[in-house]
């Protein structure tokens, strides 16, 4: 059979699982500007509970039929419970809100079918290939062509020929019109966003035998998904079906015709389009139209004396601390200071100037491949390589923030995570550099000056002074005039651009900054750790940076470190006794999300009582 | 038929109602002047639910509406037509007008002669040539025409109607004069918010001036033509 042939099919195979995500992702932002990250373990949820069905009455047909109504309904309880009550406060949270639920669905998953692939069989009516043309093809990936081009036409016309499809798209359009002559927008809402769930669980379930259950498989087919949502323009259905079938094909034929080049096809492609159409081909909405997110907390005023000596007692603590501690506590908190270090560049950007960022980790990955690479492979100094590395990361960040910054919002959230994942890829597809995903380490640590940083003690000193210098520097900066730009710009960046600052530039020098101080605390992580894997850039560990600066609160330099120890002291503990660390950080999360959002330290601040100077 | 009274609105910390008491009985058309940002269009929101008063009542046929949800409001039979005109871009005219179409309300008096399709395409011909286009194709009177149609089609008890003059053509302002004058025959009851006078006193029984949020004339047509007071500080005639 002719190789374009198979290819072109393939493509529309992938194309249809890829247009059963897009479909659901792409109409709930419409309706609700929110994306939403759970998206991906609804589509892994219903693989799960589709093999569970199949398993018990082995009949594959029923599995396709039943999975979608739990999953949806599951779906529809988290959207009444959770994002409801999070309307009034903006749409990152509620974003934020989903990206908690990834970590429970993703417990949940591990804990009820375990970590291992299944696989799921192709039911027997179609396990069969066909004679086509000069060779075969197997009849159930043409079914899953004929099932997604079936489920596109039903969705369009429900969309465009019915009442109810009208008042979606009038809710699409404005939905606070729609409210005021009589429409029941939260039920819409809830509706479409169990139409969402049911789509993604169908998906799952059609993708199962050709695609093998794991915990993970969400990540797989999510990333493109939004991908796919960017290039064809959000809230359009029609824009994911073409941009569903644009990058499927893309990505079957570049993986065929130019190997070499087929990770980056997708993301060149999504580059082209947003060079030169923002909203994507058929994007109502603007890029722009999310917004930045709003202020959660007010800039903190210069430090009281009162403030600067509980500093100060801090500080001293710490630096003896080392005299009551052991050894093992002694490695956590040298990891927590550098994972401060992290969450506090991040809050450069998502705290102070309103931009979050879903790709932090591929610049701390950057920083700190940079230096085991160098190492291991060309025996360059680790120091040297620390440096290399926060050149490369402000690099990188110079290179990806230009994509990224003038996209504002959930936009920006979505771009920074495709630029994080392609990161992700480059690092596991090239083996013989980064060692894939079984990582790479160096054989022993460097000396800091006269000391080996083999001795626990002089790592804790060093990254405790590291983690003091950034957090000085940081808050040098906010104070200072950039700072005030940065902080303008998160509160009203129009007004910015009207009184004449160049609100693009100062984006993208914020996002460098935060990008090459993430490089540097890379650097130091692989200097401490020895060893760096593909799991440490991530999209979720970006998240996990995320959740660190929400808990701590955003937009308080200091909040984002304590989140950091908080997250850091949390996994430990509770991986210590209970391998349900995830689930429970998750729940920690969303109460967080929920509750206090303006972050432990945010809350804090508040109910301190304000004196007046 | 609707009755705020004392209402008090704030958007967060900024007090934009100060105490603001008026009523509209059935069949009459009360109007609400004011210059730019006297609240008028506070009103409007204060009552269809999108803000909530922090005190005072919000009375439709004597029941407190004020803590509705909108859609709620909404189908108690208040018809909106916002000051932008809210126009779905992407629905086609005759989707715009079907798509929240309603009976009228359950309890309420519902009209003799409800609106229909083809009673609307009578009241405005131009909707019906321009049927099958999309809502952004439409001009601005088009679109101040399908706004009021729109409101119309839920066949409303009252309707509140937020500067439908604004922008437009002098003969189109005629046009919804016109428009207006035939509604209050039906006995439709009206809120009207208005900067344009020549309106107000064209097809208003009563007004009410607003400045910084507060009522400070009331009283008939022939009383505000007669203010020249109120005419010139508040309304910059």
């Amino acid at each position: 059979m002719d190789l374009f042939l198979v290819q072109l099919l393939n493509g529309l195979v992938y194309a249809m699982l890829l247009f059963l995500m897009a479909a659901g992702l792409s109409l709930i932002f419409g309706l609700m500007n929110v994306v939403s990250l759970a998206h991906g373990s609804f589509f892994m949820l219903g693989a799960y509970i589709g093999l569970s069905i199949y398993q018990i009455t082995n009949n594959f047909w029923l599995a396709l039929v039943l999975a979608p109504i739990p999953t949806a309904a599951l779906g529809m309880v988290v959207e009444i419970l959770f994002l409801r009550p999070l309307y009034r406060r903006g749409h990152l949270d509620q974003v934020l809100m989903t990206f908690g639920f990834t970590f429970v669905f993703f417990d949940l998953v591990r804990s009820i079918w375990g970590s291992n692939i299944r696989n799921m069989a192709v039911p027997e009516a179609l396990a069969g290939a066909v004679q086509i043309g000069a060779g075969i093809y197997p009849v159930y990936r043409l079914f899953l062509i004929a099932i997604g081009l079936a489920l596109a036409l039903i969705l369009w016309l429900c969309i465009e020929r019915t009442r109810i499809g009208a008042m979606v798209r009038a809710g699409v359009d404005d939905s606070a019109m729609a409210s005021g002559l009589g429409a029941n927008v939260p039920l819409l809402f809830t509706g479409v966003f169990g139409v969402g769930v049911a789509l993604a669980a169908l998906g799952g379930v059609a993708a199962g035998p050709i695609m093998g259950l794991y915990p993970g498989m969400d990540s797989e087919v999510m990333i493109p998904a939004f991908i796919v949502i960017v290039v064809g323009g959000m809230g359009s259905l029609r824009g994911a079906f073409v941009g569903s079938v644009l990058i499927g094909m893309a990505d079957t034929f570049g993986k065929t015709y130019v190997p070499s080049m087929a990770l980056f096809l997708i993301y060149l492609v999504m580059a082209v389009v947003l060079l030169t159409r923002p909203q994507g081909f058929f994007g109502i909405k603007h890029m722009g139209s999310s917004g930045n997110i709003p202020p959660r907390n007010a800039v903190a005023t210069a430090p009281t004396t009162r403030s600067r000596i509980i500093g100060a007692m801090v500080v001293a603590a710490m630096a003896i601390a080392p005299l009551f501690v052991n050894n093992h506590q002694l490695t956590l908190v040298s990891e927590i200071f550098i994972f401060a270090i992290l969450a506090m560049s991040l809050d450069i950007l998502l705290g102070f100037t309103g931009l979050p960022s879903m790709g932090h980790a591929a610049f701390f990955g950057l920083g700190a491949y940079a230096v085991i690479v160098l190492a291991s492979l060309f025996n360059v100094d680790p120091w040297i390589g620390v440096a290399i590395g926060v050149l490369l990361a402000a690099a990188g960040s110079a290179f990806v923030g230009y994509f990224c910054v003038s996209a504002t919002g959930i936009t920006f959230l979505m771009l920074t995570l495709a630029f994080s994942q392609l990161a992700y890829s480059v690092v596991v597809k090239w083996r013989d550099v980064t060692g894939g995903s079984d990582g790479i380490g160096i054989p022993e640590k460097p000396a800091f000056f006269i000391w080996s940083l083999e001795s626990r003690m002089v790592m804790y000193y060093m990254t405790f002074g590291f983690f003091i210098l950034c957090y000085l520097g940081l808050r040098r900066m906010i104070a200072s005039p950039l700072g005030h730009v940065l902080v303008g710009i998160r509160e009203n960046e129009g007004r910015m651009l009207a009184i004449g600052h160049n609100v693009q530039g100062y984006k993208l020098l914020a996002f460098i900054i935060s990008g090459t101080i993430a490089g540097f605390a890379g650097g130091l992580y692989a200097l401490f750790n020895g060893f760096i894997s593909p799991d440490a850039i991530h999209w979720s560990a970006s998240g996990d940076i995320l959740i660190m600066v929400m808990l701590g609160g955003g937009g308080t330099l200091i909040g984002p470190a304590i989140g950091a120890a908080i997250f850091l002291l949390m996994k430990n503990l509770v991986s210590s006794y209970s391998d349900h660390w995830m689930l429970i950080i998750g729940c920690v999360f969303i109460g967080c999300v929920l509750f206090f959002p303006e972050g432990l330290w945010g809350t804090f601040r508040r109910l301190k009582p304000v004196r007046a100077s | 038929m609707i009755e705020l009274s004392d209402i008090n609105s704030y958007y967060g910390e900024s007090h934009i109602l100060h105490g603001v008491s008026l009523a509209v009985q059935d069949g009459e058309i009360v109007c609400l002047l004011g210059r730019n940002g006297a609240g008028k269009t506070t009103a409007i929101l204060t009552i269809m639910g999108y803000l909530k008063p922090r005190n005072g009542a919000v009375c439709y046929n004597g029941r407190d509406i004020s803590g509705l949800p909108t859609h709620a409001i909404a189908r108690l039979g208040i018809g909106l037509v916002p000051q932008e005109r809210g126009i779905f871009p992407s629905l086609t005219v005759r989707e715009n007008l079907t798509v929240f179409a309603r009976p009228g309300a359950r309890d309420s008096s519902r009209p003799k002669d409800p609106w229909t399709l083809e009673r609307i395409y009578r009241l405005f011909p131009r909707l019906k040539e321009r049927e099958s286009n999309l809502g952004f194709q439409l001009s601005g009177g088009e679109q101040q025409m399908l706004s009021i149609a729109r409101a119309l089609m839920l066949n409303p008890a009252l309707l509140l109607l937020d500067e439908p003059s604004e922008g437009l053509a002098p003969t189109i302002v005629d046009e919804i004069i016109q428009i207006l004058e035939g509604l209050k025959k039906e006995g439709l009851a009206v809120l009207l918010v208005e900067q344009n006078l020549r309106v107000a006193l064209a097809v208003a029984d009563r007004h009410h001036v607003l400045n910084k949020g507060e009522i400070c004339f009331s009283g008939s047509s022939s009383d505000l033509k007669d203010n020249d007071f109120v005419l010139r500080t508040y309304l910059s005639v």
